[in-house]
């Protein structure tokens, strides 16, 4: 009923919301791990202490599977199943780690910093600079291609910015405004490399329908919406 | 391009804003709080936050903040800066002069509910124990003192009988006079969730809120009731409900009193309550009250959520007994996804209630003519306490006009710009020759202060608050009191410059003291609380980590059971007339809060630089007035200027405005009425003209500096340049 | 301990008669529609437990004069101050028979 807002934990993040439900044994990474019906591949993992990388779920928001990061094994499964939308099933075993995985986690991420500004990558702190070292990633083969470098960050909220440069476009933010606000005010505009969020009819947040309640801020695996209080000089593009 | 600094250290604290109580964590560098994040495991938010809690704390080290004491001797002399110890001595020192001349019961006090607990529970003992006589008030005696008095009266307990998530379980969510998505924005988004799954929304209020339409939250009733007929139409619903068969009469046999109950039908079910009587009067469809009694009484589970818009009548307790009425007689008591909860504005407004700043009862709701219970207090604190009731705070203004009342302590209040009928407060004050102010900021009231002590933010001190739904909650300190104190130390520290020996070693000192005087929370201590992060009470030994839902298998009354109170319709006095034809009526807005000493004083304001009059598009043809125009509101009780826009909000007739700007003072507005049992004014409806002024005469006899939209506007850039 | 006789010091009502007269008019509206034994009493338990003293004998005070202005529900309940309950302490919820 309310687990998906009460079992949340502040330490940790399981990715994708909760359940309530009738007990489930699975084996992750060889380790054995109870959990509620309902639940995903990706919350199990969590659970059993082996957190699979992932940006595109976080467990305030229902599963999207957008990313393809948090791809894994499951024995009897063929392919590689997106752990945040597969549910757990008994006695399911799942393996979270292995030279394939790595290796195709790894061509995703690079897909993602070829489109990330590079004097970003060294020192950040955000969630997907936690998902390049948990998997390895300090660069990418890529040489300079398309971007979306060049477009203009929406600082017209006094409290946080838009810096679409450095967007992974996972839609956390839009899920966060429609499924914890209920403001219904942000969107995915366009489509492909075309695609962006966009506030209301693509203007900025503050004439939007926004109503700054964070939620976006506090969703964004990127730091592509951030605080400006902590750019103590401000926030200017290198 | 920078990558964002990363904060070092997070402390959990609570929201000081609206009574929802988020949990936050205040990250910190150093002595620097760099921004603040919802907690996820704040159980009334689940890491959910809105625009005033989540990024409008900067106030705390705005340069209005007062640093230092100071005194004078008259209202008239400029401020003197001293040291504190001066300031506590010149304060007892004509506290007491006061009372040898003028009479123990002289002088008096009020608290707030931007105060902590132990603040609160501090003050009266400071007014009990020290002054001697009852003058203790808080600042819910002006917006839900009827909540106390309705709901004991029924139910045996003033506060919310749910806990927030409740709501995720109802089927019918009925919110009258509340606006939570502006009000209440983080409990808002929860009921907008369950809305979205399917559950059903009535919504009693004059005007087209946010709350009855927005994106995928469309009300299934909105009953756009004329202000001041709640009580009319309440019992029209009931009305239906009794003569449809729609009560739940095994709940009431088993539950309630039986007797009370018959009386109540027989009130209700008479015909002066038929939707046909009723919805000409209160200007409702009689079908929409109809389909409001089918749907409440339909449940299954159908909850209540309330607000002002109840309380702030001269019927406001007789609207709160209805709601209880109404629940009782559909059985949605005991329960998951049922209930009656009050949407409280201020951040402990429960807690303010809770704990014993009231003329009338100590801490857990005990009468002072109770002898055992005082009794209990007089062998803690070691003093005779006072067996009479005290003065409210209205009749504190009152009895000051008189030369009965001459010197108050006000802490965390801006009565001047809170308080009804602000000539009157203003005159009031201007009669008392101890007025003693402690607050963050030189607010309005300080203007007729004696005394002024400066306060500390939340940010700033340790203590606990305890939310709408009773749940208490720590408040921790994480920067330094800006002058050198905090809150409760001032008032321990004031109580012994008047000869009052206490101590205590830190803030959870008091809520152990506290907690041995209140039973609901007996079981409530800084331990309990680091270790389960918050409990709603009673917290005692039957329930040690708390208790979410009340009322399950019987009601705090003397024989258990739930009862009915006769809630017959007396319209107020406030009435319109051929000078006055237009209905005023007050709320809120989501980037404000109150009356805005905190949230005007960060960036918040650009959201919300002025407050603005909403007017039906007939009543502005008629008077010829625009968009944009400047018009003067006048009332009986004085007069006002705003800028009016048109809205579709409201029904001609009624006019509407928000109270966040001093210089809009809405309250030279506002009548002196008040609700029968607790004086709570009637800010929600006050009969008005109102008329274009020329562009010359609006800014006669002021300065360009003090005009307000371009001074918020220019305090909202300096925010923003200080935040950015 | 009971502060009565130590609050002195001012002549005159504490609150102005008017604004009191309003006030217990108010109450005594509220209890109407109880039987008339019941409307006395909640009007009685009201003022005991809710008004300060000064405030009830100023009422009584002008009760005693005439009570020019009083509902005459109010003022018959007013006055079961006088007569039987200055030892009971107060009590929620409706008017006890």
């Amino acid at each position: 009923m309310w687990t998906e807002v009460r079992g949340l934990r502040d330490d940790i993040d399981y990715g994708t919301p909760p359940r309530d439900g009738e007990p489930v044994p699975v084996t992750v990474d060889g380790v054995g791990v109870t959990v509620p019906e309902g639940s995903s591949v990706m919350l199990a993992a969590a659970e059993a202490g082996c957190p699979v990388p992932k940006l595109c779920a976080t467990d305030t928001l229902e599963s999207f599977g957008s990313c393809r990061v948090c791809l894994v094994e499951i024995e009897g499964q063929r392919g590689y199943p997106a752990s945040c939308t597969t549910l757990v099933a008994p006695d399911m075993v799942v393996t979270t780690q292995s030279k394939k995985l790595t290796k195709l986690r790894k061509g995703v991420m690079e897909l993602y910093l070829s489109d990330f500004p590079e004097s970003e990558i060294p020192g950040g702190w955000s969630e997907f600079h936690e998902t390049l070292e948990a998997i390895g990633l300090n660069g990418h083969r890529y040489g300079e291609g398309r971007n979306h470098f060049d477009l203009r960050v929406d600082d017209s909220n006094p409290y946080f910015l838009f810096d679409p440069a450095k967007c992974i476009v996972c839609s956390r933010c839009v899920r966060a405004c429609e499924e914890i606000q209920g403001t219904f005010a942000l969107t995915i505009q366009a489509r492909g490399f075309e695609s962006k969020v966009a506030a209301s009819q693509d203007e900025t947040f503050m004439e939007s329908e926004c109503v700054s309640c964070g939620a976006c801020v506090q969703a964004c695996p990127s730091h592509a919406l951030v605080e400006k209080s902590l750019f103590p000089g401000g926030y200017e593009r290198a | 391009m920078p990558n964002p600094r990363k904060p070092e250290k997070a402390t959990i604290t609570i929201c000081a804003y609206c009574g929802v109580g988020c949990g936050f964590k205040a990250e910190t560098i150093g002595d620097e709080i760099v921004r603040m994040t919802p907690w996820k495991e704040g159980k009334a938010n689940h890491g959910h936050s809105c625009v005033k809690g989540r990024f409008a704390y900067d106030y705390w080290r705005h340069p209005d903040r007062v640093r230092t004491p100071m005194i004078r001797t008259s209202i008239d002399d400029s401020w003197q800066e001293v040291g504190w110890d001066e300031a506590f001595a010149h304060a007892a020192s004509e506290l007491r002069r006061l009372q040898a001349t003028y009479g123990r019961g002289s002088v008096g006090g009020v608290s707030s509910s931007r105060c902590t607990n132990e603040e609160i529970f501090l003050t009266q003992k400071f007014v009990r124990a020290v002054l001697g006589n009852n003058n203790i008030d808080n600042c819910a005696r002006i917006c839900h003192s009827p909540t106390q008095f309705g709901l004991s009266a029924t139910v045996g307990a003033g506060a919310a009988s749910q806990h927030f998530d409740s709501v995720l379980q109802s089927d019918v969510i009925m919110v009258v006079g509340a606006n939570p998505t502006e009000g209440h924005p983080v409990f808002g988004s929860i009921m907008k969730r369950r809305i979205r799954q399917g559950a059903k929304l009535i919504v009693i209020d004059p005007r087209r809120t946010e709350t009855v339409d927005s994106p995928h939250c469309l009300a299934d009733v909105h009953l756009a009731l004329s202000p001041g007929t709640n009580v009319a139409i309440l019992n029209s619903i009931a009305h239906v409900i009794v003569r449809e068969n729609r009560h739940d009469p095994d709940f009431i046999q088993s539950r309630c009193e039986w007797r009370e109950f018959e009386l109540w039908a027989a009130l209700v079910g008479s015909g002066e309550y038929s939707p046909d009587t009723i919805g000409p009067i209160a200007g409702v469809d009689p079908e929409d009250i109809r389909r409001a009694a089918r749907i409440y009484s339909s449940g299954p589970r159908s909850t209540i959520y309330y607000g002002l818009g109840v309380t702030e009548h001269s019927q406001g307790s007789t609207g709160v007994m209805c709601l209880g009425n109404l629940a009782l007689a559909c059985g949605m008591y005991g329960r998951e996804g049922v209930g009656v909860n009050p949407l409280r504005g201020q951040g402990n407004v429960q807690g303010g209630s809770c704990l014993g700043s009231w003329p009338h009862v100590f801490s857990g709701y005990r009468f002072v003519t109770d002898d055992a219970t005082r009794a209990s207090f007089e062998a803690e604190w070691g003093v005779g306490l006072d067996s009479e009731p005290g003065l409210r705070l209205p009749n504190m203004f009152d009895a000051a006009l008189t030369g009965h009342f001459k010197g108050m302590y006000i802490m965390g209040e801006d009565p001047v710009q809170s308080d009804p009928n602000q000539n009157h407060i203003i005159a009031a004050l201007r009669k008392m020759e101890c007025v003693i102010v402690h607050d963050l900021f030189l607010n309005e009231t300080a203007k007729y202060a004696h005394v002024f002590l400066p306060g500390s933010s939340s940010l700033e001190k340790d203590g606990t608050f305890t939310n709408a739904e009773r749940r208490i909650s720590r408040v921790r300190k994480v920067v330094e009191p800006l002058a050198g104190y905090q809150d409760w130390e001032v008032t321990v520290k004031l109580m012994n410059a008047m000869g009052y020996e206490v101590s205590y070693a830190h803030a959870g000192e008091v809520l152990d003291e506290l907690a041995r005087l209140s039973p609901a929370y007996s079981g409530a201590s800084f331990d309990l609380l680091d270790r389960v992060g918050s409990a709603q009470w009673p917290v005692d030994t039957a329930a040690p980590e708390g208790t979410e839902v009340l009322h399950m298998q019987q009601f705090p009354r003397a024989n258990g059971r739930g009862t009915f109170m006769l809630t017959s319709y007396v319209p107020t006095h406030e009435r319109i007339s051929e000078q006055y034809p237009l209905l005023l009526t007050t709320g809120r807005i989501l980037s404000q809060y109150n009356v805005g000493t905190q949230t005007r004083r960060t960036a918040n304001s650009l959201w919300h630089p002025e407050d603005v009059l909403e007017m039906s598009r007939g009543d502005m043809q008629v008077r010829g007035l625009s968009d944009g125009d400047r018009v003067s509101v006048t009332s009986r009780f004085g007069s006002t200027r705003l800028k009016v826009v048109e809205s579709e909000r409201v029904n001609p007739g009624v006019i509407y405005t928000t109270f966040h700007h001093a210089e809009s003072k809405a309250n030279a507005v506002t009548s002196d009425l008040s609700d029968w049992a607790t004086n709570c004014p009637e800010y929600k409806v006050t009969a008005v003209e109102v008329t274009k002024v020329v562009p010359a005469e609006w800014w006669k006899g002021e300065s360009v500096a003090a005009r307000p939209a371009r001074r918020e506007r220019e305090a909202a850039v300096a925010a923003v340049e200080e935040v950015v | 301990m009971t502060g009565g006789d130590e609050r002195r010091g001012v002549a005159g009502e504490v609150i102005e008669v008017e604004r009191l007269i309003a006030m217990a008019n108010q109450i005594g509206d509220f209890f109407a529609p109880y039987p008339p034994e019941r409307a006395r009493e909640g009007l009685r338990n009201h003022l005991r437990t809710y008004w300060d003293p000064r405030m009830r004998s100023a009422l009584l005070a002008h009760i005693d004069a005439g009570g020019e202005g009083l509902d005459e529900g109010v003022i018959e309940g007013a006055r079961l101050l006088r007569e039987s309950a200055a030892d009971k302490s107060g009590y929620y919820g409706p008017p006890q028979a």
